[in-house]
């Protein structure tokens, strides 16, 4: 089942440029999950460096570059926040007791 | 937890397996959180670090790794002969000594003169329900004469925090939790800083000091969390420069690529209240001397 999702993944995409639209589209999402991040506290740097880029190649006309960019800041806002959820009862596990 | 990866297609399997990773760390179930009870805290805090360095007494805790380390000692007591944080300390007396327009000084401002009164933060402050540290005391005091608040992290303010410190070398660490439910959740919620992982790499900061304390992190040795903020401000050869514990908070945070709170952030606030009350009974050694 894993061997199967995996080659999936890796199964090549229709190649196609990445518009406007579709970066600006893109760069929003990713901000807006950055933003949730920031709402529970837990942002990190290296989203915030992605975020950075991703708009950084939207303004020199790399659409392609910056979806890319893009998605790798909103997955790693996502990581983010899904750690911040995590730990709030996972805490505990480590304290000395 | 980590996700710098080049290609899209190993991004895409990267976050496959994190999805993963992410359904097996949900199955693991989190321990009841209970009524806080910061002194049985302390008390479990001090006797789980006895027992994993039995060998160092309690005046040595504030010496974080050179108390841990024979061979990190070695080269402190070289460096100690030319305390590199002197200069900052003698600013700091100059400062504290200077008589501001109105011709009061930091002296008017703190109990006993402000000598010998460092071991007493941070503090809850009941009027405002806020945790009080020794570098507000200092900007509400400069502010309340007419000068401009400093920079919470370094500079004058780390200077001033050194002399201060300095004169209550060897006084134990006596923080109070005030009977007042608004002291006991700032405990809590600096409690849970520390023992709460952040940042990609996925680090809390009971993971250095607590589970990792006394080991190699690179070069360093990582300080036991007990009396650990006994030494601060530090002269931190990293930075080369003095750093306010808010300093050493920031760059902690950063160092698990964590975007930091603003020095004095409530959080950072009550995560020193947290350390410094698990001290209580630690002589403070700043200021300190660090890698």
């Amino acid at each position: 089942m894993l061997a199967a999702c995996v080659a999936a993944m890796l199964a090549p995409g229709l190649a196609r440029a990445a518009t406007k639209t579709e970066a600006q589209a893109a760069l929003a999402a990713a901000r807006k999950a950055e933003a949730a991040a920031g709402a529970v506290r837990n942002r990190w740097l290296p989203a915030e460096a992605a975020l950075k880029q991703a708009a950084q190649a939207l303004a020199a006309g790399q659409y392609d570059g910056s979806v890319a960019v893009s998605e790798r800041a909103r997955a790693l806002a996502n990581r983010s926040i899904q750690q911040a959820k995590e730990q709030d009862g996972l805490w505990q596990n480590e304290v000395i007791r | 937890m980590h996700l710098l990866i080049p290609s899209a297609r190993l991004r895409q399997v990267a976050l496959l397996a994190g999805a993963l990773g992410a359904m097996a760390l949900a199955r693991m179930p989190a321990r009841a959180a209970t009524t806080p009870n910061p002194e049985a805290d302390r008390l479990a805090f001090r006797a789980y670090f006895k027992q994993r360095f039995p060998a160092v007494k309690n005046g040595d805790w504030g010496n974080g790794p050179y108390a841990v380390n024979a061979g990190m000692r070695q080269q402190w007591e070289a460096i100690m002969q030319f305390p590199p944080y002197d200069f900052a300390l003698g600013d700091g007396e100059k400062e504290f000594h200077r008589r501001f327009a109105d011709g009061k000084t930091y002296a008017d401002c703190f109990p006993d003169k402000g000598i010998g009164i460092r071991q007493n933060y941070p503090y809850f402050d009941t009027k405002t329900g806020k945790v009080i540290t020794l570098g507000i005391a200092i900007n509400r005091c400069r502010v309340a004469n007419g000068e401009k608040p400093l920079n919470y992290q370094k500079g004058l303010m780390a200077s001033i925090e050194a002399y201060m410190a300095h004169t209550s070398r060897g006084k134990p660490f006596d923080i109070k939790i005030p009977n007042d439910p608004r002291a006991l959740a700032a405990y809590e919620d600096g409690r849970k800083f520390f023992y709460s992982r952040r940042g990609q790499l996925n680090f809390s900061c009971a993971s250095c000091h607590v589970q990792a304390a006394g080991q190699r992190l690179r070069g360093d040795i990582l300080a036991p969390a007990l009396g650990i903020l006994a030494a601060f401000p530090i002269y931190r050869s990293d930075w080369g420069s003095m750093g306010t514990i808010q300093r050493r908070f920031t760059s902690c945070n950063v160092q698990v690529r964590s975007v930091p709170f603003k020095p004095q952030d409530k959080t950072y606030r009550d995560l020193e209240y947290f350390l410094s009350y698990m001290s209580n009974g630690v002589p403070i050694t700043g200021p300190g001397a660090r890698p």
